[in-house]
C-alpha cells in the first residue's frame, strides 16, 4: 500500500517540531521554578532580619532553640506537605498527634506494662487512624476536607472521654517512673551536645524525615504516583497508578508522622493534656503552603515544607528574641503566608512561561 | 465515483486480509453489539485492524463512537457478537486485560498529568528503577534518554524533557501520549478524537504521528468526526450512525466527497437549510447551505445508486 | 503499596495483649487496686434539689475537673443532683442558661468570664425566682447581674501574693508566662505579679502545643538572661516550663498558679519555689452549698461580699499535705 503514503504528502515532511518559543532555560530559571524557592527567599530575608535586630538570635544556642521549634512544626509539615501534593490535606494532624500520646500513655499505665508496648500499639493507632481517613475517602469520594474534618471532631472526642473515662481525669497521669520511659525518652525527646550546644533530637529526626521524604518524591516510583495522583488523579489512573493506595499510604505516613510528634510530646513531658493540639493542624497546612505545596496537589517538595516550618520556627521565637510583642505574631503569620503564596504563585508562572 | 464496500464476506470468512495479505487480523469485530439497559448503543458492527494500517471510526456525536472504542479498551463488555484479537476470541473484563493485549488507548484528555515534567508522564505508572528491595530507586538518567530518544523518533525534538508536560501545545502532548503507547508495547493503538480539541496545524501535527505510529507496523484506530483529518491517514473506513454501521470502506473504493457526504447525511443539511430561511438567517448564509445541500445531494445520491447502505 | 492484611491485623491484635501481659513494668503505671475513696458523709433529708454548673471551662483543662468534684460531693451531701454543663464560648453559655431555666432547675451556678453575653440569660434566671450563685470568675460584675453571692479567687490578689512571696525570696525580675493571649484572668494575674515587681517581663505562649510552649521558653531564658524567676500560670504549664528551664541549664527560679499532684511533688522536692492555689474544689462546693443553704433557710452567704477561696500560697513547707489531697484529685 505505499500508495496510500504517497497519497498523503503533507505527512511525510520530517521536519521535527521545534517550538520557538521554547527556549532552553538556564540554571538559575531552573532554580526559579523550584516550588521551594519563595520560601526559601523569605527564610534568608527574615533570618537577616532578626539576626539584625536581636544579637541572641544567631548565638548557636538561640540557633538550636529555634530549630528545636521549626521541628515540631516541621516533622509534621512533612508528611501533610507529601499528603498535600497528592492532592489532599489533613485537618486532623493536630489531634492525631495527641491521640497518638494519649494511647501509649494510657494503655501502658492502664495496663503497667512496658511504655514500649504503649509506643508500638500508638503507631498501629496512628497508621489506622491516617488508613481509617484515606480508605473513607477513596470509598466515598468526598473531599478531604470533610471527612478529616470529622475524624479531627471524633478524635477531638476521643481523646477528652477516653482519657477521662480511662485516668479519670483530663490530662494523662505522669508515667516517668516506669519501665521503658528512659529508654523511648533517650529515642524521642533527648539532646545532642554538638560543639558545646545542646540541640533536641527531633530536629535530627525531622531532618532525617525530609530528607527520606525527599528521596521518596523525586527518585522512586511511590515519589511519581503522589506527583500523578495530586495532579491527576483519573490520567494516573488510567495509565496504571494505584490511585487509591497511593493517597491512603500518603494518610498513613502523615499518621507515622504524628506519631514521632506524639511520642516525643509524651516523653518530653512526661504527661499529655486530653484537650491538646487543637488548631495546630494549621500550622502544619501553613508550612507546606508557604513552603510551595499547591493546595490543589500535584506540586510541591518536601524541602519546602522544611523551610515553611523554620520560617515559623523563626517567627516565632525570633520575637521573644527581640522582645517584642506579641500581639502582632498571628497577623504577622497571616501576612507571611499571603506573601509567601504570592511570591511561589509568580514564580512559578514567570518560570513556566518562558 | 462508486464507492465499494468491502464485501462483509470476504473479511469474515477468507482468512487472509484483502489489504496486508496477512493470515489474521491483529484484531476484529464481527457483528458486534452493545446495549445499556433498554437502549441500544451499538449493534452489528463488522470492523478489522491491521498492522500497519490506519482504521478510521467515523460519526457524528451519539454515533456510538465511545462505545465501540470502550469495549475495545475494556471498559465494556459487549453482549453481541465477537470481538478477535489475532484470530483468538476475547473479552475484556479490565482496562488492564485490553492493555496486557497489547491495546493501548490515547483517550481525548490524554491521560497526562501537566504539572509533571516530560519524562516522568512518560514512564508514570511503568518506571524503571534501580536497586535491591526498599532501597529502588528511579533510573533518572535512563528514563530521560529514553524519553528523548523515542520523541525524536516520532519527529518531536525536545531539548528538555524536565519541563511540565502543560507547557506542551496540545497536539505535542497527543506526540508524547502516543509515543508512549508505542514504548510499551501496543500493537493496537486507539486514538479517541485527538484532533477534535486542535486548531488546523496542530492537527496536522498530529496525523503525521498518527502516520509515524503507523509506520512502526501498529495498527490504529483513529476515532474523528472529521472526514478531512480521516482521508488522508486512513486505510479503512466504518462509518456509524446510530449505533449502526452505514458503511465499511477500503480507502482504493471511496472518494473524500463520498465520505463527507456519507457522512453529512444530504436530507439533514437539506433541513437545516431550510429551518435557516424560516429563520431569517443571512441570505449569503443561507445560498452558502443551500449549494452544499445541492453538491452533497448529488454525491449522496451517487453514493446510494452504486451501492446500497449496509443496515 | 501497602496491602492491608486482615489476618495480619488480626495477630497483631492477639499478640498485643500477649506481650503487654509479659512486659509489666515493675514500677508507675495503675495501682492495681485504686481505692475508691469518694467522700462519704451523710446525706441531708432536705428534698432532691436539681442544680445547675455551667462554666466557661474549655474541655480537656484540670482545672475544672476539680471544680466539678467539690460541686459533686456538694451534691452528694446535700441531696441535690448536679447538672453539669459547660462551653468557652460567651453565646453558648448564655443558651446553656437558658436551657438550665426550661428544666425548671432548683438553683444556677455560673462561671461568669464574659458577663456581658450572660447578662439576659441570667435575668431571665432572677426573673423566674431561680437562685443564682456565680463563682470562679466575675466576682465585680456578680451582684449586678443578680447571683447573691460570689465564690472565688481574686486574680490580681493571686498575683499580687505571687509578686510579694517571689520578693521575700529576694527575687526581682521574674517571667510570667501567659499561655492564652487575650485571656482577662490570666492577664489580671501577671499584672498582680508586676505591681509588686515591676520588672516582670511577659511572655505568651501557646498553650495548646506543649513543645511550643518548651521551646519559646527556652527562647525567652536564652534571650534574658538576667531574669532569675519564672512564673507559669497553670500547673501542667510549670511543669513544662520547670523541664525548659532545666534543659536550659538555667539558674531560673520556678513559681506557678494551681495546683495539682505533681506539681505538688515538685514544690515538696523543692525543685518548684511555691505555687498560689485558688483552691478551686471550694468553688464548686462552695457554690452549690450556698444554694443549698439558700433553699434551706433563706441564706444568703458573704453578705453582700465575693467568699475569697484563695489566694493561698503553697510552698515547700505545706507540700506534703496538698500533695495527699492533690492525688486525690480535689486540689
Amino acid at each position: 500500500m505505499t500508495q496510500t503514503i504517497s497519497k498523503t504528502p503533507p505527512s511525510k515532511t520530517p521536519a521535527p517540531v521545534t517550538d520557538e518559543r521554547v527556549a532552553k532555560r538556564n540554571p538559575l530559571q531552573k532554580l526559579l521554578g523550584r516550588p521551594e524557592v519563595g520560601a526559601l527567599v523569605g527564610a534568608i530575608v527574615l533570618f537577616v532580619f532578626f539576626a539584625s535586630v536581636s544579637q541572641t538570635f544567631i548565638q548557636p544556642n538561640a540557633f538550636a532553640t529555634v530549630l528545636y521549634g521549626s521541628s515540631t512544626i516541621g516533622i509534621m509539615a512533612v508528611g501533610v506537605s507529601l499528603l498535600m501534593i497528592g492532592g489532599e490535606f489533613d485537618l486532623s494532624t493536630g489531634v492525631a498527634v495527641i491521640s497518638s500520646a494519649l494511647t501509649a500513655s494510657m494503655f501502658s499505665w492502664y495496663f503497667a506494662t512496658n511504655v514500649w508496648i504503649g509506643v508500638i500499639l500508638a503507631l498501629m493507632v496512628s497508621l489506622a487512624i491516617g488508613f481509617i481517613n484515606g480508605w473513607i475517602l477513596m470509598k466515598t469520594k468526598l473531599p478531604s476536607f470533610i471527612v478529616t474534618l470529622a475524624s479531627f471532631l471524633m478524635l477531638t472526642g476521643l481523646n477528652l472521654g477516653l482519657t477521662r473515662l480511662i485516668g479519670g481525669s483530663v490530662s494523662s497521669p505522669s508515667i516517668s517512673a516506669m519501665d521503658g520511659f528512659g529508654s523511648a525518652r533517650a529515642v524521642f525527646a533527648s539532646s545532642v551536645t554538638i560543639g558545646g550546644v545542646d540541640v533536641k533530637i527531633t530536629v535530627f529526626i525531622w531532618f532525617a524525615l525530609v530528607a527520606v521524604a525527599s528521596w521518596v518524591l523525586l527518585r522512586t516510583k511511590v515519589g511519581n504516583w503522589i506527583f500523578a495522583v495530586g495532579g491527576d488523579a483519573n490520567a494516573a489512573r488510567a495509565v496504571g497508578v494505584p490511585v487509591k493506595a497511593t493517597k491512603i499510604g500518603l494518610f498513613m505516613a502523615v499518621g507515622f508522622c504524628g506519631w514521632i510528634l506524639g511520642m516525643h510530646n509524651l516523653f518530653a513531658f512526661d504527661t499529655v493534656q486530653s484537650g491538646e493540639g487543637i488548631g495546630n493542624e494549621f500550622l502544619y497546612i501553613i508550612a507546606a503552603v508557604i513552603g510551595g505545596c499547591l493546595l490543589t496537589g500535584g506540586y510541591g517538595s518536601a524541602v519546602g515544607g522544611a523551610i515553611g516550618a523554620f520560617i515559623f520556627g523563626m517567627a516565632n521565637k525570633g520575637i521573644v528574641y527581640a522582645q517584642w510583642n506579641p500581639d502582632w505574631f498571628k497577623f504577622f503569620l497571616g501576612l507571611m503566608l499571603l506573601l509567601a503564596t504570592i511570591v511561589n504563585l509568580i514564580v512559578k508562572r514567570r518560570a513556566e512561561l518562558k | 465515483m462508486n464507492a465499494k464496500e468491502i464485501d462483509q464476506q470476504t473479511l469474515l470468512q477468507n482468512e487472509k486480509d484483502p489489504l496486508t495479505h496477512t493470515p489474521v487480523h491483529l484484531l476484529s469485530l464481527e457483528g458486534v453489539g452493545k446495549h445499556y439497559g433498554n437502549i441500544i448503543a451499538l449493534s452489528d458492527v463488522t470492523m478489522a485492524v491491521d498492522n500497519g494500517r490506519v482504521t478510521c471510526v467515523l460519526g457524528d456525536n451519539g454515533a456510538g463512537k465511545s462505545t465501540l472504542i470502550k469495549i475495545i479498551a475494556g471498559l465494556h463488555q459487549h453482549d453481541a457478537g465477537v470481538l478477535n484479537i489475532m484470530g483468538e476470541e476475547r473479552k475484556f473484563t479490565s482496562p488492564r486485560d485490553a492493555l496486557d493485549a497489547g491495546i493501548a488507548t490515547v483517550y481525548q484528555d490524554l491521560a497526562v498529568v501537566p504539572l509533571m515534567p516530560i519524562w516522568r508522564n512518560f514512564f508514570l505508572g511503568s518506571e524503571l528503577t534501580s536497586g535491591f528491595g526498599p532501597f529502588k530507586s528511579l533510573d533518572v538518567e535512563k528514563m530521560k534518554a529514553i524519553t528523548l530518544k523515542e520523541l525524536a523518533e516520532m519527529g518531536i525534538d525536545l531539548r528538555d524533557v524536565e519541563q511540565p508536560i502543560g507547557q506542551l501545545s496540545g497536539g505535542e502532548r497527543q506526540c508524547v501520549a502516543i509515543a508512549r503507547a508505542v514504548y510499551f508495547g501496543a500493537k493496537v493503538l486507539i486514538l479517541d478524537e485527538p484532533t477534535a480539541a486542535l486548531g488546523v496545524k496542530q492537527s496536522g501535527v498530529v496525523l503525521r504521528y498518527i502516520l509515524q505510529a503507523r509506520d512502526r507496523g501498529l495498527g490504529v484506530i483513529f476515532i474523528t468526526h472529521n472526514p478531512h483529518h480521516a482521508f488522508p491517514v486512513g486505510d479503512r473506513f466504518l462509518l456509524l450512525k446510530r449505533g449502526k454501521s452505514i458503511g465499511y470502506y477500503d480507502k482504493k473504493d471511496i472518494t473524500l466527497d463520498e465520505l463527507t457526504a456519507q457522512m453529512a447525511g444530504g436530507a439533514e443539511l437539506a433541513e437545516l437549510a431550510h429551518e435557516l430561511e424560516q429563520l431569517g438567517g443571512h441570505s449569503d448564509v443561507v445560498k452558502e447551505v443551500q449549494a452544499e445541500v445541492a453538491g452533497v445531494a448529488d454525491v449522496a445520491d451517487a453514493v446510494q445508486a452504486g451501492a446500497p447502505r449496509h443496515a | 503499596m501497602t496491602k492491608f492484611s486482615w489476618r495480619k491485623a488480626a495477630l497483631v491484635a492477639s499478640v498485643v495483649p500477649m506481650l503487654a501481659l509479659s512486659a509489666c513494668s515493675s514500677t508507675g503505671g495503675k495501682a492495681p487496686d485504686a481505692a475508691g475513696g469518694a467522700a462519704g458523709g451523710q446525706v441531708v433529708s432536705t428534698p432532691k434539689l436539681k442544680i445547675a454548673l455551667i462554666t466557661h471551662a474549655a474541655p480537656g483543662d484540670t482545672f475544672w475537673d476539680i471544680v466539678r468534684k467539690g460541686a459533686e460531693e456538694a451534691s452528694a451531701k446535700d441531696n441535690v443532683e448536679l447538672l453539669y454543663t459547660s462551653d468557652p464560648e460567651g453565646g453558648r453559655q448564655a443558651q446553656l442558661i437558658e436551657q438550665a431555666i426550661d428544666q425548671k432547675v432548683d438553683g444556677i451556678a455560673v462561671t461568669l468570664a464574659k458577663p456581658d453575653a450572660l447578662k439576659d440569660a441570667l435575668k431571665k434566671a432572677t426573673d423566674a425566682g431561680i437562685p443564682v450563685v456565680s463563682l470562679n470568675a466575675g466576682e465585680s460584675v456578680s451582684a449586678q447581674l443578680g447571683a447573691f453571692t460570689h465564690f472565688g479567687s481574686n486574680e490580681k490578689l493571686a498575683g499580687t501574693a505571687v509578686g510579694d512571696k517571689l520578693r521575700s525570696e529576694g527575687l526581682s525580675h521574674p517571667i510570667c508566662v501567659i499561655q492564652e493571649q487575650g485571656h482577662v484572668g490570666l492577664e489580671a494575674r501577671c499584672a498582680g505579679v508586676k505591681e509588686k515587681l515591676p520588672a516582670t517581663e511577659i511572655l505568651y505562649v501557646a498553650g495548646t502545643d506543649m513543645t511550643q510552649v518548651s521551646s519559646t521558653v527556652t527562647a525567652k531564658l536564652q534571650a534574658t538572661a538576667d531574669a532569675d524567676s519564672i512564673v507559669g500560670l497553670g500547673a501542667p504549664f510549670t511543669l513544662t516550663i520547670l523541664k525548659a528551664v532545666n534543659a536550659a541549664g538555667s539558674k531560673a527560679k520556678v513559681a506557678s498558679f494551681d495546683m495539682n499532684a505533681e506539681l505538688a511533688q515538685k514544690i515538696a522536692d523543692g525543685e518548684i519555689l511555691f505555687t498560689v492555689d485558688q483552691q478551686p474544689w471550694l468553688q464548686g462546693y462552695g457554690a452549690i452549698d450556698a444554694i443549698w443553704q439558700n433553699k434551706r433557710g433563706g441564706f444568703e452567704i458573704g453578705g453582700g461580699q465575693p467568699v475569697l477561696t484563695g489566694p493561698s500560697i503553697v510552698d515547700k513547707a505545706a507540700a506534703a499535705d496538698a500533695l495527699k489531697f492533690a492525688k486525690e484529685g480535689i486540689r
